[in-house]
């Protein structure tokens, strides 16, 4: 039994016996810290506890996937003219999309006539998967996608539905996908947040926090924000002064202080907690910086996301970085491919060719050096990809003879690859204009029951009590989409 | 970590419920078997509003009426019965989210032979699902719904003699759970729990001093008395009801809409609890202030309750919407005041509790008279001035006396309308029940929500009492008498001590509503009072780790205000002076505004000084709450919240090691105590009193000055090695470089002293000239600081570049100035040509009237503006990401987004807009530097560095020498310990 060495603060007899039966006295930031090199290269695999409400865990079953990584197209690509072809819309061209259509035309917009698809599709693959040439490169990848045709929303404004994208529910406040799934399997990484968000440098996407936010669950579960260069968390580093080894002699300090006070305390577990935080903090200051570390790889790995080169440079960093993550077991990130408004988004109201022509080319081929990348490193199998906007584009133009397209919940194209998702199909239709999904419809719901599935998690058993309700992702609905199971 | 709360409750009803059939060889019951069944299983789908297949199993007379599939009973035989034929094949009850819900075989087995024996239903028998609590659900006998009792104060043996009736039923308790209390806690640590409980902020060395030489439980209640009376005491407690209100002050959503004057909202729970108004009128006003007879304007500004959800402008259909906020207003209501989960009953009869969903209806009628059609988004949901009656409050008022019929929506979904509900009381208290009245002959309003704010108050509706005392006991005791404080519903938990409950509930209405008396009771309790360690501490913590009986006090952890202000308490910064007003802006780092999608919408902070106010009054934008309340779990603001978590996670940690905020603290605390001794071992005690409130034992004291002298030697070091960057006599970056001019080379001169030519230094040679002789400004030698510059008059004075400066979107712009603010824009450098068609895309940097500085039209910064007196560094940088606009190497402003793409090719000039011979530079230039491309922060830095020393200005960084910061490291530690960050 160890004594307390310091500060008895002026305990008398008894609670210096209580001690004796208490000894608490962290040891190991000490053992750490006696470590050679204050940082640490590579993060240590922290124990684990049960009190940690982000530990590794198993799901219902065991999935597929064990991470996922969400390509947020922010502000909503044209379906049509991308991966959902129609070529009827050539031979209806020039003509109103029939009357008994009926949709919310969303900000009051100009309504023009039906428009065929701005660039030509082309088969990829061996499964000969159509995909337009906004999408060249990510089309060499055909056999991978699964490609559902039928998605479907609950609001034509991006605000609303991003957030429901994110949360399932139009209205913030709900926790999002990624704190749902961080909840369910915890992370396998403790020295590194458990789900984590890229945004665009242009901004933020429209409602801001609630798209991250882990809602009436605990903050422990909410997304962490990361810069994908330098400090990419807040709080990684102090002042400048503030060197490593100041900071070594702050923690020892810190040390002394805090077990004088907790070897009066007997029982005091959630004192316990929060000295082995520190410890987790410390890695941390390592970890993060080392994860969006992009010189550790290659020029030819780097030069095949497109670093270096405009427009790809951004997005390439990001998805690198996503897939260093996830191999540093992150479980749930996401990406966002625009930010803020209009084009700086998706958002192709005055001209689909020159905003997605934009967009795809900043994406396009971050997107396939992703799934080569994961592939060649033999974690495909493992890592969920998922890419969609909020919702899609209309099948008509926004005003006669002009070039962009309104918003359009009611039918759109997300696809999956990887984490046990069939390559190479397509599932589910909209309707011959490329307007609502009609056949083998996807709710959102359902792309959320999907990918909670292929992690291994039951959407209707994957709760959380809250005010009376076992609160769910997907509420009283959603259907998991067998159809694109591998 | 999967919930499995409610799964564990159910099967405890369960287990109990069963008692019942596990009789042997009686004949069937009807009451005793069968009504049980039907009622648990069956009664949920098959009942009057709802029937499914066409089955209401509710009457005798329902049930002969059969079903969509014919013959439901056959009296004396079940395998001719639909009912028993679904039930033998496992199809009913049917499975649930994926789990077979058979029937039990004994029940199954009672179910047979009631069929078998004749099916016999007593002729007026009618099942009512609510009618009594059972194994799934609480029916209206559920405990909370039933009258509060006066109990008798339990007579206990051992009490403490200075305890109160309080003790009483605690120690009862205990001693049946065969638990003793903790014995007192010490008094520096009972005085600590009393301040941050009460006030939220820690006590002084002085006062536990003082509090320590005399402990007497009189000199404690004189401390209660007093913080009672404290104007703190009032911005304490404020923030439990805000975080109940879903208080924040935008909209949420895209454009997140200030809510302007919400804040008047927040100042009046403030006011109102210090007051310490009867908690029946603070229910009254809040609900319907603005229809009580003694209506005021403080009455309306309560009235706000209602507005501070979060409000979409652009819903996806805006009738629908309508609904939501039906929802947002029936939820805050209910769970506020009743501790009740009334929006479940939305879609259906509630699945839980005695809540039908008609009553959803009711309570919802009371908010459909306000502004709930859509209308001009800028009233943000609600009414106008004129309609409230009152200037510049955030308040709810309905539209008139006559409203439009509220239908009950078939599974909440406005696509379905049923029938017209009749406003009324919520029928789960039937005492109270009935229809609401019209409104009174004169009045402007429906007085819906003034019926229900009366029901919610009447002395007879036991949960407004029993919900508010048991806030205040979970706020002081860290949990509640019931666990789940706004659900005293069949999901949530039951009294630990329901007749102590209703025993405070019936102190409540005794004093008229009035909180303060219970407040005192509840601190003055010996319970209260006792220490949060037990010398049995694991025997205790074997029979009830978590405390439910009370036989410690729990230790805490500070929550995000109190730590923020006991940080800032302990730097000696606290500003206490006024209590209420508009909020103010935090500093938020850079990197936590990207979250935002607004473009160009810099989040701009409050002065420094201003952000010394307590955590309470920071401004709670949805999109942006401030990072570092969020990292210590502040409430999410959009849903009532009645508990915050109590997380305790790395993120807290690095916030704690790494944050500005907190390091600044440090720093301010170093400051105070070196302005008082300049001695170390007196510095390292007043550390301790200041930041602990205790004096450091001798090992501490020894520790600290080995850490201190430590620090020393390190920053000493440190800044040596800084010092060792060398000083730097030529401009440190030439990379790029298109336009360097300076006043002191140069500049070539007419007669007049007059500057019409000032050369370009740099390689690509773009000399500033002017021909005109009027237009030329003045070369003056001694401009700033001894050193030469061009004075501008603000009068058509200007220099024209030669060639096209910049060809690349991203650039970079250092200007040495001296700005006499004229009251309009004026501009440095420009290339704005509006007849070439860039008045929007032309690049310039300039200031404005409003004291911003301007990079072009697309963003504006409003760093602290220097004096005409002062000149100044002002650096302008465009890279692929952002822009960003600094001042004297110091206060940086950021837009997340790069500028729109600038049209490059038309002519710059110096000192004034461009071809409109307008926005004169009125003041000095003495020296321009661009660059064709972003510098980085390392190399911007450089070209600060070597400006700044050169025009000796010095950045407005304090930056501290080694021993203050020795001692704010010193400080920073105390900051981190567990002894700051948790209460015993």
């Amino acid at each position: 039994m160890k004594q307390p060495q310091y500060f008895p603060c002026g305990l008398n007899r008894r609670e210096w016996l209580w001690d004796m039966g208490g000894g608490f006295a962290g040891t190991a930031l000490t053992a750490m810290l006696a470590q050679s090199g204050f940082f640490a290269q590579h993060a240590l695999a922290a124990p684990t506890n049960e009190t940690n409400p982000l530990a590794d865990k198993e799901g219902h079953y065991p999935g597929k996937a064990k991470s996922v990584i969400f390509l947020m197209m922010n502000g909503a690509p044209s379906q049509v003219d991308t991966f959902d072809y129609k070529p009827t819309l050539e031979k209806y061209a020039g003509q109103p999309l029939p009357e008994d259509k009926e949709y919310i035309n969303s900000g009051g917009r100009k309504v023009g006539y039906l428009t065929p698809n701005f660039r030509p599709f082309r088969p990829g693959g061996e499964s000969g998967l159509l995909i337009s040439d906004y999408f060249p490169e990510v089309r060499k990848h055909a056999d991978k996608l699964a490609v559902i045709r039928s998605c479907h929303t609950d609001s034509h404004a991006h605000g609303s539905a991003l957030v429901a994208m994110n949360t399932g529910k139009t209205f913030i406040g709900r926790p999002s996908l990624g704190s749902w799934t961080v909840y369910g399997l915890g992370t396998e990484n403790q020295n590194l947040p458990g789900y984590v968000v890229l945004l665009d440098k242009r901004g933020g996407p429209i409602s801001g926090l609630p798209n991250w936010s882990s809602g009436f669950m605990s903050g422990t579960f909410q997304g962490t924000l990361f810069r994908p260069a330098g400090n990419p968390i807040l709080n990684l580093e102090g002042p400048g002064h503030i060197t490593p080894a100041a900071q070594r002699s702050q923690l020892e300090m810190l040390e002394k202080l805090n077990a004088g006070h907790i070897a009066a305390r007997p029982g005091g577990s959630d004192l316990q907690t929060r000295i082995n935080s520190y410890e987790l903090a410390y890695r941390m200051q390592a970890a993060a910086p080392e994860a969006v570390d992009l010189t550790e790889e290659s020029d030819a790995t780097q030069t095949a996301y497109g670093i270096g080169t405009r427009p790809t440079d951004e997005f390439g960093r990001n998805c690198l970085v996503a897939r260093r993550l996830v191999e540093r077991g992150v479980r749930f990130v996401q990406l966002y491919s625009g930010g803020g408004h209009l084009d700086d988004t998706w958002d192709a109201h005055t001209s689909i060719e020159k905003n997605h022509g934009q967009h795809a080319a900043e994406v396009d081929q971050p997107i396939a050096a992703l799934l080569t990348d994961l592939e060649q490193r033999g974690m495909l199998d493992e890592t969920l990809v998922v890419w969609g906007g909020e919702f899609g584009r209309m099948p008509f133009s926004e005003g006669k003879g002009a070039e962009g397209r309104n918003h359009n919940p009611y039918g759109f194209s997300m696809w999956m690859a990887g984490g046990g998702v069939k390559g190479g199909i397509t599932y589910g239709e909209t309707d011959e204009f490329g307007f609502a999904a009609t056949v083998d419809k996807a709710h959102i719901s359902d792309i959320h029951a999907t990918i909670l599935h292929l992690l291994g998690l039951d959407h209707e058993l994957l709760t959380y009590f809250h005010q009376g309700r076992e609160e769910s992702l997907t509420d009283v609905t959603g259907r998991v989409i067998k159809g694109i199971m591998a | 970590m999967l919930s499995v709360r409610f799964a564990v409750s159910a099967a405890c009803c369960y287990l109990c419920a069963c008692t019942s059939f596990v009789r042997a060889a009686e004949p069937v019951d009807f009451e005793r078997d069968i009504a049980p069944i039907l009622l648990t299983r069956c009664v949920e789908c098959h009942n009057d509003t709802e029937a499914s297949g066409g089955l209401n199993l509710t009457s005798l007379e329902a049930i002969t009426a059969g079903s969509d599939s014919g013959v439901t009973l056959s009296a004396g035989h079940p395998e001719d019965s639909y009912l028993w034929q679904r039930v033998s094949d496992g199809d009913m009850p049917p499975e649930k989210q994926g789990q077979p819900q058979t029937l039990p075989a004994a029940e199954a087995e009672l179910l047979n032979q009631w069929i078998a024996s004749g099916a016999n239903w007593p002729q007026d028998r009618k099942l009512d699902l609510f009618e009594k609590t059972n194994a799934v659900r609480g029916g209206r006998d559920w405990w909370s719904l039933q009258p509060v009792t006066s109990p008798e104060i339990p007579a206990v043996d051992q009490l403490s003699e200075d305890g109160n009736a309080i003790d009483n039923f605690i120690y009862a308790e205990l001693n049946r759970q065969n638990l003793t209390p903790a014995p007192p806690a010490k008094s520096r640590q009972l005085l600590r729990r009393l301040y941050y409980d009460l006030i939220g902020l820690p006590p002084t060395a002085e006062q536990l001093a003082d509090f320590e030489a005399n402990p007497s439980l009189t000199a404690y209640e004189q401390q209660v008395d007093e913080l009672l009376a404290s104007p703190q005491f009032g911005e304490r407690w404020a923030r439990y009801w805000l975080d109940l209100a879903r208080f924040a002050e935008t909209s949420g959503y895209e454009r997140d809409q200030e809510k302007e004057y919400v804040w008047k909202y927040r100042d009046y729970v403030i006011n109102a609890i210090n007051e310490d108004k009867p908690y029946d009128d603070f229910i009254l006003e809040q609900l319907a202030g603005d229809e009580l007879p003694n209506r005021t304007e403080e009455t309306v500004i309560a009235t706000g309750f209602l507005r501070l959800g979060t409000w979409n402008d652009e819903p996806n259909d805006p009738q629908e919407y309508k609904y939501e906020r039906l929802e947002d207003m029936v939820h805050a209501t209910s769970s506020a005041f009743l501790g009740l989960t009334v929006k479940c009953a939305r879609c259906h009869d509630h699945k839980f509790d005695p809540i039908a969903q008609v009553d959803y209806y009711r309570m919802a009628s009371c908010f459909w008279a306000g502004p709930i059609e859509p209308r001009d988004s800028k009233l943000l949901g609600g009414p106008t001035s004129e309609e409230l009656g009152v200037d510049r409050v955030f308040g709810w008022t309905d539209l008139g006396r006559e409203v439009s019929d509220l239908h009950l929506l078939k599974k909440g979904e406005a696509k379905h309308p049923a029938e017209v509900v009749e406003p009324a009381h919520l029928s789960f208290l039937p005492a109270l029940a009935g229809p609401f009245d019209p409104p009174a002959e004169n009045a402007t309003t429906t007085e819906r929500r003034l019926q229900l704010a009366r029901w919610i108050v009447d002395e007879q509706n036991p949960l407004t009492p029993r919900v508010v005392v048991n806030r205040l006991w979970q706020h002081h005791f860290g949990a509640g008498l019931v666990r789940s404080p706004n659900n005293f519903g069949f999901t949530g938990d039951q009294p630990t001590h329901p007749q102590l409950l209703d025993w405070l509930a019936t102190e409540l209405m005794k004093n008229e509503w009035k909180q303060k008396p219970l407040h005192k009771l509840m601190v003055m309790s010996a319970t209260y009072r006792q220490s949060s360690l037990h010398p049995q501490y694991e025997d205790h913590a074997t029979a009830d780790f978590t405390n439910r009986y009370w036989w410690r006090a729990n230790r805490r952890r500070l929550d995000a205000e109190a730590f923020r202000d006991s940080l800032v308490t302990a730097s000696g910064k606290l500003d206490l002076s006024e209590i209420g007003g508009e909020s103010f802006k935090p500093t938020i780092p850079a990197e936590a505004l990207e979250g935002l999608s607004k473009k160009g919408a810099a989040f701009t902070p409050s002065p420094r000084d201003a952000q010394n106010r307590r955590g309470l009054y920071i401004y709670s934008q949805r999109t942006l709450l401030d990072p570092l309340l969020m990292t210590f779990d502040y409430s999410d603001t959009t849903l009532p919240c009645a508990e915050r978590d109590v997380t305790t996670v790395a993120p807290q940690a690095l916030a704690l090691l790494n944050n500005e905020f907190v390091h600044s603290q440090s720093e301010e605390l170093a400051k105070r105590i070196a302005a008082q001794s300049d001695d170390l071992d007196n510095q390292i005690e007043l550390a301790w009193r200041w930041a602990l409130g205790r004096n450091p034992t001798d090992t501490e004291r020894a520790t600290a000055r080995e850490h201190v002298l430590a620090q020393r030697q390190e920053f000493e070091e440190h800044e040596e090695s800084e010092l060792n960057i060398p000083l730097f006599t030529e401009l440190p970056q030439q990379s790029e470089l298109v336009l360097h001019l300076r006043a002191d080379r140069g500049v070539e001169l007419d007669d007049d002293h007059r500057v019409k030519r000032w050369v370009d230094f740099s390689p690509d040679g773009h000399d500033g000239i002017q021909t005109i002789a009027t237009a030329r400004p003045l070369l003056v030698s001694s401009a700033i600081n001894d050193q030469p510059a061009l004075r501008f008059t603000g009068n058509d004075q200007f220099l024209e570049l030669e060639g096209q400066v910049l060809d690349d979107q991203h650039f970079s712009i250092f200007a040495i100035v001296r700005d006499e603010n004229t009251g309009t824009h004026r501009e440095i450098f420009s290339n704005w040509n509006g007849r070439e068609g860039n008045s929007t895309t032309s690049v310039f940097l300039g200031s404005t009237g409003a004291g911003t500085i301007r990079l072009s039209d697309d963003f504006a910064a409003s760093p602290p503006y220097p004096d005409s007196s002062d000149p100044f560094l002002v650096v302008a940088i465009n890279s692929q990401y952002d822009a960003s606009i600094i001042l004297n190497a110091t206060h940086e402003a950021r837009k997340n987004s790069p500028l729109a793409p600038r049209n490059l090719s038309t002519p710059y000039v110096i000192g004034q807009q461009g071809n409109i011979d307008g926005e004169f530079w009125k003041g000095d230039i003495a020296e321009i530097i661009v660059y064709n491309r972003a510098l980085d922060d390392v190399e911007r830095q450089q070209v600060e560095q070597y400006l700044m020393q050169r025009y000796q200005l010095t950045p407005e960084v304090e930056k501290l020498p080694p021993n203050l910061l020795a001692l704010a490291s010193l400080c920073h530690v105390l900051f981190n310990s567990n002894e700051f960050m948790f209460v015993d």
